[in-house]
């Protein structure tokens, strides 16, 4: 029988390894050790995760079953305006946000945030289409769309794991909204006036900048942070 | 129940809970395995189970989800069967698959298994079960085992009593909730890939716990309940938390001691035996006398009585019952993850002494016992004895195995000799040798 040097317990005659701190048994006496039928059970048994396609099923038909009542209903009322057409991109809009994160197991939170983003754009493009603005979409919609996929994308990779710090988490999202905010007057102007006219958005990027440089400072600097702690009994 | 017809029956506080709480990254599943001197003979294994499950019609029924609640139905569906053993156990029950058992055997060399849903009885209710079942099983092979130290005649018919539901045949109008401290120190640990769980058992001997235990003041279940707690302290305190928290156990108290039923369904409730280790360093010995004097204080029946019969007016809430379960499930969680989870750093549990008759004790090498996977990873902690043999198993589905190594070094350094058998085997532990 042997024991675990680092550990001081003895160790099961079929362990090859410490379980509690992985150290390799080397007991040149004890050599029946390969022979020696395991302490628990080798056989696995194939588990498969539960099927989530019924359940994926079952929503795929009650947002296809809202598509097509609204459409039969929209042939008796108002049939001059095609308003049937925003319930069923609202329908399809929810079945991308639902129905593949049912279906694939794991999906990466990643692609889930393109493809949310990606049924938005196209949604509006919908409503665009069926209210003739397809030019306020290409100006307007699509770029501030794309503008916020690009930042949430960018801050979700920032904060992916859990792993940051409160205090720069707080300091990523602050730069993310002061950026967001920069990137929806621009988008605004060069649509309505064809020129950057910068003015709000610097005030709200001035803001969030404010409250990030001591933060970042706080968190860089040990002293600061224990007083920051004992000020505010963290 | 045997009385008269039961087409189904109402679940009990516990059951209604870990019914409403199953899902794969939790399993309300607990085994019991007696590890005998003789290979186990899978025929006389199966024979004794057909035989003894008649008389537990409680274990002989599944789960139907009702519009409001779950219920329980007895099983007609053909077995339980006798299974070989595998390398991960206590794994989550699916209501729809396996004949809709709720009840698992299994074998393997020595050891016979037994692996019960909670929702159906708590862990003395499965002893009594275990012991019928390892008394039919000696009588398969050729002994003879006297229906004797609570082993029940399998010819005999069970009782109605046997059956009731304890929490609301003790419930009292007056009700108030346990004094429970809102967020302990969490230990969660790194997840393992879908359906792996650890399982690392301590055998010990009991007379040189006792001693140890004795010359506190204090019984086993304080010694080993302070010592986890002090090797979570120590814990927390490597990981340097902006501010420690609690340090919060979660120990199940079986009520029969203190409300007389023969009940075999759930009776038990928790207490929390916890301590501050914001407010300063504590000995072992300070811990251990907290824990005694906590466990002393707080497991009083008016108390008990006063904190289940809260749940059961919870469950009879009139307007609570109109909800549908689909509504019901999500706030049992959240309600499990306020009251349960956050409140607690560990499961520990210790069904006690496994008591057999005299023919049977040569028969049996020890027993085992193993808690399903907690809604969080971190591991659970259960020990029971048999003879001279104390085991306590960490269970979970934690990768690190920070905490039972320390627990095992712990009481190795107290003078307590532990022999270890785990079905972890990887390299990777390895890295976190100190």
């Amino acid at each position: 029988m042997s024991y675990c040097v680092n550990c001081g317990v003895e160790l099961g005659k079929d362990l090859k390894r410490c379980p509690l701190c992985g150290t390799v048994v080397l007991n040149p006496n004890d050599v029946d050790r390969e022979s020696e039928l395991p302490f628990f059970p080798q056989r696995r048994e194939n588990i498969e995760p539960v099927s989530k396609r019924e359940l994926a099923l079952l929503l795929s038909v009650m947002f296809a079953s809202v598509a097509i009542c609204c459409g039969l209903l929209n042939l008796a009322l108002r049939p001059e305006i095609r308003w049937w057409l925003y319930a069923a991109g609202a329908a399809a809009m929810l079945w991308i946000w639902f129905i593949p994160p049912l279906l694939w197991r794991g999906m990466p939170s990643l692609a889930r945030l393109t493809l949310d983003i990606g049924a938005v754009a196209l949604y509006v493009l919908l409503i665009a289409l069926a209210s003739g603005g397809i030019d306020w979409y290409m100006g307007l919609a699509l770029p501030i769309i794309v503008a916020l996929a690009v930042i949430s994308l960018i801050i979700c990779y920032l904060l992916r794991g859990g792993h940051r710090s409160i205090l720069m988490s707080i300091v990523i999202c602050l730069v993310g909204i002061g950026t967001m905010s920069v990137a929806i007057e621009l988008i605004l102007d060069v649509y309505i006036s064809s020129q950057w006219n910068p003015g709000w958005s610097l005030i709200v990027l001035a803001v969030c900048l404010g409250f990030s440089m001591p933060l970042i400072i706080i968190r860089i600097v040990p002293s600061l942070r224990e007083e920051a702690r004992r000020r505010f009994h963290l | 129940m045997s009385h008269r017809k039961v087409s189904w029956y109402k679940m009990d506080n516990a059951s209604v809970m870990y019914s409403s709480l199953q899902k794969e990254e939790y399993s309300a599943i607990y085994r019991f395995s007696a590890v005998m001197r003789e290979k186990v003979q899978p025929d006389a294994l199966q024979r004794a189970i057909d035989k003894v499950m008649p008389r537990f019609p409680g274990f002989r029924s599944r789960i139907r989800k009702g519009f409001f609640w779950y219920y329980f139905e007895p099983n007609k569906a053909p077995g339980p069967f006798l299974k070989e053993d595998v390398a991960e156990p206590c794994r989550p029950v699916r209501f729809n698959e396996d004949n809709n058992w709720l009840v698992r055997f299994y074998y393997y060399d020595r050891r016979i298994s037994v692996e019960v849903f909670h929702a159906i009885s708590d862990g003395a209710g499965t002893l009594v079960f275990m012991r019928c079942l390892l008394a039919q099983y000696l009588r398969e092979t050729g002994v003879d085992i006297p229906c004797d130290c609570g082993i029940q005649n399998i010819e005999e018919k069970s009782t109605a009593e046997e059956w009731e539901d304890a929490y609301s045949k003790y419930a009292v109008k007056h009700c108030k909730a346990q004094h429970l401290i809102k967020r302990a120190y969490q230990n969660i640990g790194t997840p393992e890939r879908f359906y792996t769980f650890n399982v690392t058992m301590g055998f010990m001997p009991v007379d040189k716990l006792k001693a140890r235990a004795k010359s506190m003041g204090v019984s086993i279940t304080d010694y080993l309940c302070g010592a986890l707690m002090f090797v979570l302290i120590e814990k927390q305190r490597r990981e340097h938390p902006i501010k420690e928290k609690p340090i919060a156990l979660s120990v199940p108290v079986n009520l029969r001691a203190y409300f007389p039923t023969k009940t075999m369904r759930n009776f038990i409730l928790t207490v929390q035996p916890w301590i501050d280790p914001s407010l300063g360093d504590y000995s072992f010995e300070e811990v251990v006398s907290i824990v005694h004097h906590y466990m002393r204080i707080h497991c009083s029946p008016n108390e008990m009585r006063a904190a289940f019969s809260r749940n059961v007016r919870f469950q009879k809430n009139k307007f609570l019952k109109l909800v549908p379960r689909i509504f019901k499930n999500p706030i049992m969680a959240i309600s499990y993850k306020l009251k349960g989870t956050r409140p607690y750093s560990a499961i520990m549990t210790n069904p006690g002494i496994f008591k057999v008759p005299e023919e049977m004790e040569p028969y049996i090498e020890h027993m085992e016992v193993i808690q399903g996977q907690a809604t969080v990873p971190r591991p659970h902690l259960a020990s029971m004895s048999f003879g001279n043999i104390m085991e306590v198993t960490f269970s979970g589905t934690m990768k690190e195995a920070e905490l039972e190594r320390e627990f095992f070094r712990f009481l190795v350094r107290d003078g307590i000799p532990v022999h270890i058998e785990s079905n972890r085997q990887r390299a990777d532990l390895a890295e976190g040798v100190n």
